[in-house]
């Protein structure tokens, strides 16, 4: 264990769950904390350094290698598509891409919204989406508060991430499908993959463990 | 007085003088590694037209139409080329062909992780030739190559596509199945290929475990002699023969210890038919260095040869030995020749016969006094001032 293995973490509401999730497979330090002033965390002894990043950068961090590894939520993986290795399904953070109109808008049949305006922060998704259904859409990239968007006449419809559905009904909007679901995944760099084998291999056999846990667990809770 | 600053277009870049300098010394270290190994320098047109690298083309092609609207494309590839060349050119000559290339390709791509839309290639192909003595013998040059250029440490990452297309027969796939099962690895996902793993009927479970674990099946000599007592399909029995001797040429040639077998490794050109091969360095997040067997290339140009070869990324080279501080920028020149009024002929004659010697030499273009020529060998990166008078 002569080299540091990088792991680059998302700000959010991923992040205290993979934490916890990593440091009972021994990858730890101290302060790594959310808001930490300091932006590079090491673990002198485990040989470990955490990168904390906002959510939509930790797969370009390890597409170009600056961290060996991340975790990261599908939804991410699947909109921007980048050249990274997919070790692990970690099963949290459950959410799923879904498509939604007001509910005075919906109609019968999905085929019946021939052209959208759909506002998301998906926009690839959202347009492989639409051109397998044949729909013809003009999308419109916001950032944030997608709901928002049919509320003031900027869209017709939304893509956006739901978890509970809460935030719909609060908008009055109502999902007509759903595109996929979503959950924490164990991203590594190509290179550190391969230079870092040993490793890697066992951190990953190491977080399938946790991960049965947790369903039993939560299987039992039930 | 204009502002204007001119951009060169998306994906392209200038190289400076001090920069070229390193990477010419770069380039003229791995052709004459190649050299060595008794390959022949080759070079092909920029562009081509599009029914060498297959009419479907595609999304990354730069197109364009000559003057009698043929379709064009700049090349994106070289094996396509070489192939064409040899099929072509010298369907006559020896049966066994080493060539090799230094060239620019282009794909359109965003421009991101080590990627251009205009890069440069150094890499061979060796025609004529099936075995494992020709697969070592690429392998083996492409770090020789790397070697030369600066770049000790790396790993050879093998494997041979024959293991997945056995294992897919093995499992009763589909072409389409087949396909997908490529796309998975491909894409380096291993999650997906749990899923399929959890979703096949009917097959052993040594043989889904082997699916679910795909993109970790990798390791030395002992993970394909393990392999050989648990899949009993002929082809991936083949495939993994295939590989015990390449890798046992590679111990003869001394460089085992850089080397690691992966079975799941599948690379984005398809033309590939049994060993391929990536090679990774500490310094870079992507690979710097792949190539493979491809059989059946040649057959489509007319020639029934089998083939193998590789490409090193020379951006990728220079990027690296940047990042491990071995390459130096230095634009220096030996010698500053300069001189007093009157003394031009004197000092041309001088400039000459040290040029004769060896030494690279400035000639100053206008007379100078002591100062002014003191100045000017700083100025110029010269190490030595000649003033003559």
């Amino acid at each position: 264990m002569d080299e540091y293995i990088t792991i680059a973490l998302p700000k959010g509401k991923l992040f205290d769950k993979a934490v916890n999730m990593l440091a009972k497979v021994g990858y730890s330090a101290e302060n790594v904390v959310e808001d930490s002033r300091k932006l590079v965390i090491s673990n002198e002894e485990t040989k470990v350094r955490f990168i904390i990043a906002k959510t939509v950068d930790v797969p370009t961090y390890v597409e170009y290698g600056a961290a060996d590894i991340g975790i990261i939520g599908k939804d991410v993986l699947n909109e921007q598509g980048k050249d990274v290795v997919e070790l692990l399904d970690l099963d949290f953070g459950r959410c799923r891409l879904m498509m939604a109109v007001p509910e005075a808008t919906k109609r019968a049949n999905l085929t019946d919204y021939a052209h959208t305006r759909a506002a998301t922060k998906y926009p690839n998704c959202a347009k492989r989406y639409f051109d397998k259904l044949g729909i013809q859409v003009e999308l419109i990239k916001l950032n944030g508060s997608i709901e928002l968007g049919p509320i003031v006449g900027l869209s017709e419809s939304i893509v956006d991430i739901v978890e509970t559905g809460t935030t719909l009904r609060e908008n009055k909007l109502v999902e007509i499908d759903s595109l996929f679901t979503a959950t924490a995944r164990l991203i590594a760099n190509r290179a550190s993959f391969k230079l870092k084998f040993a490793r890697l291999h066992k951190l990953v056999e190491d977080l399938r463990v946790v991960v049965a846990e947790n369903a039993a667990a939560k299987a039992a809770k039930k | 007085m204009t502002n204007k600053i001119y951009q060169v277009p998306y994906g392209t870049k200038d190289i400076l003088p001090g920069e070229m300098k390193a990477r010419r010394r770069v380039e003229s270290a791995i052709i004459d590694v190649f050299d060595k190994w008794g390959y022949d320098e080759v070079k092909t047109p920029e562009f081509e037209y599009t029914e060498t690298f297959g009419s479907a083309g595609t999304e990354f092609d730069f197109r364009l139409f000559d003057r009698k609207n043929n379709l064009l494309v700049l090349r994106n590839d070289m094996t396509a080329p070489i192939a064409r060349l040899t099929a072509t050119r010298l369907r006559d000559g020896e049966k066994v062909k080493r060539l090799c290339y230094l060239a620019n390709l282009y794909r359109y791509e965003e421009i991101q992780a080590g990627r251009q839309c205009q890069f440069e290639q150094a890499g061979v192909e060796l025609m004529g030739a099936s075995g494992p003595a020709a697969d070592a013998e690429a392998i083996v040059l492409a770090a020789e190559a790397l070697k030369a250029a600066g770049l000790q440490k790396f790993a050879i990452i093998v494997g041979n596509v024959d293991f997945i297309n056995g294992l897919a027969e093995e499992a009763g796939f589909s072409n389409e199945q087949t396909e997908d099962l490529k796309k998975c690895l491909r894409r380096h996902d291993a999650v997906a290929m749990q899923e399929m793993a959890n979703n096949m009927q009917g097959i052993r479970s040594e043989i889904k475990q082997l699916f679910a674990d795909f993109l970790f099946l990798q390791g030395g000599k002992d993970l394909l002699e393990k392999m050989q007592g648990i899949v009993a399909n002929a082809k991936c029995q083949a495939a993994l023969e295939d590989l015990l001797k390449i890798y046992e040429l590679l111990e003869v040639y001394g460089i085992a210890d850089h080397v690691s077998m992966d079975l799941g490794l599948y690379r984005s050109f398809n033309y590939y038919t049994g060993m391929l091969f990536e090679i990774y360095l500490p310094e870079l997040g992507y690979p710097i260095a792949g190539g493979g067997r491809y059989d059946n290339m040649l057959e489509s140009f007319g020639v029934h040869a089998p083939a193998t070869g590789f490409a090193i990324g020379v951006d990728r080279v220079m990027l690296a030995l940047e990042r491990n501080g071995s390459v130096s920028n230095n634009r220096s020149c030996d010698v500053l020749v300069a001189y007093a009024e009157g003394a031009l002929k004197k000092a041309i004659e001088r400039a000459c016969s040290l040029r004769a010697e060896g030494r690279s030499v400035k000639l100053a273009t206008e007379p100078m006094t002591m100062e002014e020529a003191a100045a000017a060998v700083k100025e110029y990166s010269c190490s030595t001032l000649v003033l003559v008078e």
